[in-house]
């Protein structure tokens, strides 16, 4: 029952906002040639009144003179009630699907998306915090005539011919609500102020207490090269199966591409979105939606691999009791450890910077009002302009290829890969190691904090009730923060 | 197409990548072991030169590594629970000094402020 009460809310919504996007139409008249077919459109409706004076004006509105639609000529040359009612009905969301129908359908199929993310967002509860603005997001992205994001201006954005080439003023001239929040996605803002969220959220003490999880969280980081060497490997396969050029082009990903496909098996979604915006900003959408899904079914996704690669003597092994860190130690660890990756990396430096700095605050104790802003209303503020912005970039034509079934699939491998590579460094190091370690924390790795390692613990409990791998597993799991911030700093550096 | 990828660019991107995440890491290690090392309490105990002594404190030495049973465990976690919780009364923290009612400000009646005052 009460789906469908949110159900009745989401569809209501749909409707106010066709039918009061009259006037939407307007901000993109000077850009798309599809406007322009639109402008011929309207001068067939005037000439239907047989007013001179308003074919006049049309005409002029399809040289881009007057700047306004129809809404405006035809309030100052018919005074027909019944033509006022059919121009009305004419602007409607419903009469524009039915218009245009090919792209019609293919919006009403992303609004179709947008239900069911929403439905997982809200009932389900996967990553409700970022899955349930991103969908509503994508709802708006896609009401037709609504024209709240364009991602025709972004195209242009990159394009070196055009006058809004890196011109966010001219942007903004033409820009709706969501192209004004997307900036901080272009301008890699967001992603760092989450960060610093993050940071003020998480206790490094595990892993200054055991250094060597930083070693876990490297290796789960195998997920994220795999799948960017598979995501370059798509394209000549295709071709050793005789597929067609057009099909080739349209299925296969650059460089650039592939490198933000392989973030996903980072499995941190600011990460992701960071890098995705700087390499190749057409696929965030569903980069970032791959990301926070599978983020969301860690649960789901990891406990089979741990399984199927660790005994039952090994997953019921108990490890040490970590030694106690000094509040000085907690103290020098975001300061050193920032001054270190950004030297030695400094394409990481906005990432592990903004980590480091709200881990600081939580630290130091001088900033408790800093720290507590960072993790509750920066964090949620962060949260939504983030989240609506990044729905806003799936788009029909950006989201409905198959190109986005490849990222899914491949996200989901890069993830799988992750967890099986620290898994398996963790089995490796107790060749080596005198304390031994349980292999089941090496899952953590993967970042998805703190998830993964509560799955971790729920795993090893299940063969030994006694055993507490959770702060164990912490100390990877915060590991794979850093090593997923490294590895888009070393990604952005060799690809960007 | 498979020229089109440069496959030399991508197993390169690949290999060094992980190969420089894995190294940065492996430094940040080793420097967190320093560090780890360097801010370890240091408590050095002089040692005692009468025999007797060093007797004893062997002895007792040996008692503290031994494990503690259930019993001193209790103890212990009973005399934690008395430190925390029961070592005051709960106070009622209610101000008991009895409020005077008047109906009438003194500062604005001069007839309540001369014959009406409790005393």
């Amino acid at each position: 029952m009460k789906t469908f009460k949110y159900l009745f809310l989401i569809i209501s919504f749909v409707c106010s906002i066709s039918m009061f996007a009259q006037d939407a139409n307007a901000l993109d008249a000077a850009l798309t040639e599809e406007n322009r077919e639109q402008n011929a459109e309207q001068l067939a409706e005037t000439e239907a009144c047989g007013a001179e004076q308003a074919k006049q004006c049309c005409l002029e509105t399809a040289q881009g003179v007057c700047g306004n639609a129809t809404a405006q000529c035809a309030q100052q040359h018919k005074s027909s009630v019944w033509s006022d009612v059919a121009e009305f009905f004419g602007t409607m969301g419903f009469m524009r699907i039915i218009k245009a129908w090919r792209s019609g359908i293919l919006q009403v199929i992303m609004i179709l998306v947008s239900f069911f993310l929403l439905y997982l967002a809200i009932k389900k509860q996967y990553e409700p915090l970022l899955l349930l603005p991103i969908a509503f997001g994508m709802l708006l992205t896609n009401l037709p005539g609504a024209e709240m994001f364009h991602s025709e201006l972004w195209s242009a954005f990159l394009d070196e011919n055009s006058p809004y080439y890196h011109s966010y003023g001219e942007i903004l001239k033409h820009a709706g609500l969501l192209d004004v929040l997307y900036i901080g996605v272009k301008a890699g803002v967001y992603p760092c102020l989450i960060f610093i969220g993050v940071g003020a959220m998480t206790d490094f003490g595990p892993l200054i207490a055991n250094p060597k999880s930083l070693l876990l969280g490297a290796a789960a980081q195998v997920g994220i090269f795999l799948t960017f060497l598979m995501a370059n490997s798509i394209g000549p396969v295709l071709e050793l199966c005789g597929a067609s050029a057009d099909l080739i082009a349209s299925w296969g990903f650059s460089e650039a591409q592939a490198g933000s496909i392989g973030i996903i098996g980072g499995a941190d979604g600011p990460t992701s979105i960071f890098l995705t915006s700087k390499l190749a900003p057409e696929l965030l959408g569903p980069i970032a939606i791959a990301a926070y899904s599978y983020m969301a079914l860690v649960p789901v996704i990891q406990p089979p691999i741990m399984r199927a690669l660790t005994t039952k003597e090994e997953r019921a092994i108990k490890m040490k009791q970590l030694r106690s860190v000094s509040k000085t130690e907690k103290i020098i660890f975001p300061i050193m450890i920032t001054a270190v990756v950004a030297l030695i990396l400094p394409d990481a430096a906005p990432l592990i910077g903004c980590l480091m700095l709200g881990n600081l605050m939580k630290e130091c104790g001088v900033v408790d009002r800093l720290s507590k802003t960072a993790q509750n209303e920066l964090m949620n503020i962060v949260v939504i302009f983030l989240g609506l912005s990044v729905g806003a970039t799936a788009t029909a034509e950006a989201f409905l290829n198959v190109r986005t079934i490849l990222i899914l699939l491949m996200g989901i491998l890069a993830f799988a890969c992750g967890t099986g590579g620290g898994v398996l460094l963790a089995k490796l190091m107790n060749v080596f190691s005198k304390d031994k370690i349980n292999p089941l924390i090496g899952s953590a790795g993967v970042s998805a904090v703190p998830m993964a390692a509560r799955v971790s613990q729920q795993v090893g409990q299940e063969e030994n009730p006694s055993n507490f791998l959770l702060m164990h597993a912490m100390g990877p799991n915060v590991a794979g923060v850093i090593g997923s911030a490294v590895a888009a700093g070393v990604l952005l550096s060799l690809l960007g | 197409m498979i020229l089109a990828v440069n496959w030399g660019h991508v197993l390169m991107v690949t290999l060094l990548g992980f190969l420089l995440v894995f190294c940065l890491l492996v430094v940040l290690i080793y420097i967190l072991k320093l560090f780890g090392y360097l801010m370890q309490p240091r408590v050095t105990v002089q040692p005692s030169h009468d025999p007797h002594e060093t007797v004893a404190h062997k002895h007792d030495e040996k008692e503290d590594t031994a494990t503690l049973t259930g019993n001193a465990t209790a103890a212990i976690a009973m005399a934690l629970h008395l430190y925390y919780n029961g070592i005051h009364d709960e106070e009622p923290t209610k101000i008991t000094i009895k409020q005077v009612e008047r109906k009438y400000s003194p500062w604005n009646s001069k007839l309540y402020g001369m014959n009406n005052l409790n005393r």
